[in-house]
């Protein structure tokens, strides 16, 4: 007889049990994708869309449905946030609740979606379908959750590496709080490739400053200076000591003094009626007030030795082989009151300048040479006789994507992140429980947020290159000959610029200054240089050349600084009609709310009085049809004028000439 | 006999019945002892903050709550209109003197409560809406963007005096 095998009942008991769950799972599993966020919203946003729009708007709106994706394959990314953000490229939804609503602004625009996606500027997870997995806010372990607008520039950088770009003001401050406080001196930073940065010679500074001076600034350079681009290296009171002990005993250079200069008749008024005609103004502050080229004046009596400063005014190339400063054409009788006044308006303490001795102590010398290697102070300093160390302070390639866990943040009580680190290193760079000899600068909280940001769309190699903008930079110009010498005395490019190349303080680059301004009119410029816009507090210095150099440059200028599409300008016959029409234009478009003819209109741009012998015809029509074209960010506006009425404008101003007033540029 | 019986049944019975209570009782005591004990070896920590957004933060507050467009279009004012229309937007600038008729002040909310009107006015100059041709148009100098942000700039101007 067959013996049935019975199945335990228990065997029964489980399959049945694991068949139920498999069927409960299943219907979960459906349930849930069935209910999924994405889809109830999608559903909210049909309903939105049905009491917004017209039937007809509807029918001719792309269906919506399913789950929708921007795929950027050379990126790599996947971005779905349009599965939920429905309405972002339609303007109808401007003012829908989130998710819905249109993107705002322009960006759109200049930055299609299909080619950029979200994540790559909003930051997040693109391939999530759910507000929480989307780290729309931060959470932990997620390393890039969205940036909250108020930080978001910091991505503009990743792309935008050394371009900057004009809708972001925060990176752009950022970026130049990078370059003034020389950071590129100690540390290599991607997109700033190019960007130098140097101190103050330091070959003849025994013979400059004075030795308690010295000290005091080696403690606490802000102290001295707030706006002191060298920060506090919180050095010991012993390397203090030694440090100032090897500068004092830097005296490559003496001082040249003329025996025959009397002191006792230097005239403080004298001076100060030099400060102000020189301009010198222009490029050092005294109070807060003035330009940033050139240190702070305001204590500059408790800090300079007589004889140095003398030896400097007269010829401040001599020591200072790099300064920015120029060389005036002075007497030596000049320059000493200048000196005197400087020395005796400008001081706090009266103490007499004392003779300086602790230089002579060899071991102390040799101490302080140390320091000066090790701290890196030849990152900024260059002295004869020091290897250059080179960058002493570690790469900042790729430090956004650094580990945020790896990182130290001391006793700071902080989210962990890179850009959170970067804020804090640059705030107080001691305060990280790590050893560190970076220098403390002291910057604003808002100021490091800003070198935070710029610092934090740093990325190692997220992008391929196609994304990437970078910025040539302009190669040095160093002319030769005596126009040389000239434009090096006079230390012509601290101001100006020749092909991006030289200072920005000036709002005329020489690249086609010969087909703007007549030759004339710059041989005179250059011996009393006027003030051509009223308002600007930053002149050109009054530089006592000689009428031979003024001529030498402005033949220069003429020969070699022309742009040949500007000097192509047909302006042999304008007629009195186009003239008129020009002084017509001229009120109609209501320059005169900004510019001056005679004693009647504004002072935010050039007074127009003698234009005619001041610019040439060319230039003047150019720059009216298209004022950013040659100068990005000018405040002159653009208003589209056709050719005839370019030149029908070109034509007024270029009758100005010998006007009935025209304001001297003297001593102010 | 039966009755004696019974008797210690129900009395065993309530003993143990008892002893589940007890063990109930102890396992929730003991429970809320080391939920406190976590609790208390946790010491409450403060939030971790995001220093660098207070910071930006901070200096938003100080500039009078601006979001961020009206932050934006606060830099572009200072560089484009505030020479003419003064640094707060009340028409002092410092060129205000040469105009007749003199900046309007933005501050008065009326002045700039019209968007539309208000964004014709920098994109096309004030010759636009039959006005002074004094404030000249920015639409060529600046992208749209920037004039969004121009626009809600000034329109913050009016909402604070408001």
């Amino acid at each position: 007889m067959e013996v049935k095998q019975a199945i335990p009942v228990r065997l029964h008991v489980m399959i049945a049990c694991l068949a139920v769950a498999f069927l409960l799972i299943f219907a979960w599993v459906l349930l849930r994708e069935e209910t999924a966020e994405w889809r109830t919203t999608q559903a909210r946003f049909g309903r939105l869309e049905a009491t917004v729009k017209n039937p007809h708007q509807r029918a001719q709106a792309a269906h919506v449905g399913g789950l929708r994706q921007i795929w950027l394959e050379d990126l790599g990314r996947v971005d779905r946030c349009t599965t939920c953000h429905l309405g972002i490229d339609d303007p109808v939804f401007d003012s829908a609740p989130q998710p819905f609503s249109t993107h705002p602004g322009a960006w759109l625009t200049s930055h299609p979606p299909d080619r950029f996606g979200c994540t790559v500027c909003h930051g997040g997870q693109g391939q999530a379908t759910d507000y929480l997995a989307a780290a729309h806010q931060p959470r932990a372990f997620e390393p890039r959750p969205m940036r909250p607008l108020e930080t978001i520039e910091a991505n503009c950088g990743t792309c935008h590496r050394a371009l900057d770009p004009p809708d972001a003001p925060r990176l752009v401050e950022g970026r130049r709080l990078i370059v003034e406080s020389g950071c590129v001196s100690c540390h290599e930073i991607p997109g700033f490739e190019g960007v130098t940065f140097a101190g103050p010679a330091l070959a003849s500074i025994g013979y400059k400053v004075r030795p308690e001076w010295l000290r005091a600034w080696l403690k606490d350079p802000k102290g001295y200076l707030s706006q002191s681009k060298m920060g506090n290296f919180r050095l010991s009171d012993s390397d203090i000591a030694s440090l100032q002990a090897f500068l004092l005993s830097q005296r490559a250079v003496a001082p040249v003094e003329n025996p025959r200069v009397d002191w006792s008749k230097a005239s403080v008024d004298n001076g100060r009626a030099l400060f102000g005609e020189l301009r010198c103004v222009s490029c050092h502050a005294v109070k807060g007030r003035g330009g940033t080229i050139g240190p702070e004046l305001t204590s500059v009596g408790d800090k300079l030795r007589r004889a140095g400063l003398f030896d400097f005014l007269k010829d401040p190339h001599r020591s200072q082989p790099d300064t920015p400063m120029l060389q005036y054409r002075l007497t030596d009788e000049q320059v000493r009151d200048l000196t005197e006044f400087l020395l005796e308006t400008y001081r706090t303490s009266e103490t007499p300048e004392s003779a300086s001795a602790a230089y002579q102590d060899a071991r102390a010398v040799a101490l302080g040479r140390a320091v000066f290697e090790k701290r890196g102070c030849t990152s900024c300093h260059r002295l004869p006789g020091i290897a250059d160390s080179g960058r002493v302070g570690p790469s900042l390639a790729g430090i956004a994507d650094r580990d945020p866990d790896q990182l130290s943040y001391g006793k700071n009580s902080v989210r962990r992140t890179a850009e959170n680190y970067i804020f804090l290193k640059v705030l107080r760079p001691d305060s990280l429980g790590e050893p560190s000899t970076m220098p403390t600068f002291s910057f604003a909280p808002a100021q490091a947020a800003k070198i935070a940001m710029a610092l934090a769309g740093i990325r190692k190699a997220d992008l391929p290159a196609s994304y990437v903008q970078k910025r040539q930079t302009p190669s040095p110009y160093k002319p030769a000959g005596r126009f040389g010498e000239l434009v090096d005395r006079y230390r012509c490019l601290s101001c100006h610029s020749v092909g991006g190349y030289g200072g920005d303080l000036s709002t005329v680059p020489f690249d086609r200054i010969g087909s703007q301004l007549k030759h004339d009119y710059i041989a005179s410029y250059l011996l009393n240089p006027g003030a051509v816009r009223v308002s600007l507090e930053a002149r050109m210095p009054v530089f006592h050349m000689t009428p031979d150099e003024a001529t030498m440059i402005a033949d220069y200028f003429s020969g070699v600084f022309l742009d040949d599409d500007l000097e192509r300008y047909d302006a042999g016959a304008f007629t009195p009609q186009e003239a008129l029409r020009g002084q017509e234009l001229y009120r109609q478009l209501g320059c005169v709310s900004c510019h001056q003819i005679g004693t009647t209109g504004g002072y935010v741009g050039p007074e127009l009085s003698r234009t005619g012998e001041r610019l040439k015809p060319g230039w003047i029509a150019a720059f009216l049809a298209a004022p950013t074209r040659y100068k990005p960010g000018t405040l002159q506006p653009d208003y589209g004028l056709s050719s005839t009425d370019a030149r029908a404008l070109t034509a007024y101003l270029s009758s100005l000439s010998a006007g009935p007033v025209r304001k001297s540029g003297g001593a102010r | 006999m039966m009755n004696a019986h019974r008797a210690a049944a129900r009395l065993r019975l309530r003993l143990r019945r008892g002893k589940s209570a007890m063990a109930l009782c102890g396992t929730v005591v003991a429970m809320v002892a080391m939920v406190a004990m976590v609790g208390c070896s946790r010491p409450a920590a403060p939030q971790p903050g995001d220093p660098l957004l207070d910071a930006i933060r901070a200096e938003e507050r100080g500039a009078g709550h601006l979001t961020y467009a009206e932050s934006q279009g606060k830099a572009l004012f200072s560089h484009y209109c505030s020479t003419c229309h003064g640094d707060e937007g009340r028409g002092d600038g410092q060129n205000a003197s040469n105009l007749t008729p003199p900046p309007p002040d933005l501050t008065v909310p009326k002045n700039v409560s019209d968007q539309a009107l208000v964004r014709k006015v920098i994109a096309e100059g004030s010759a636009a809406i039959g006005r002074s041709p004094l404030s000249p148009p920015w639409g060529r100098s600046l992208t749209r963007q920037q004039i969004d942000y121009l626009v809600a700039y000034c329109q913050s101007l009016g909402r604070k005096k408001s």
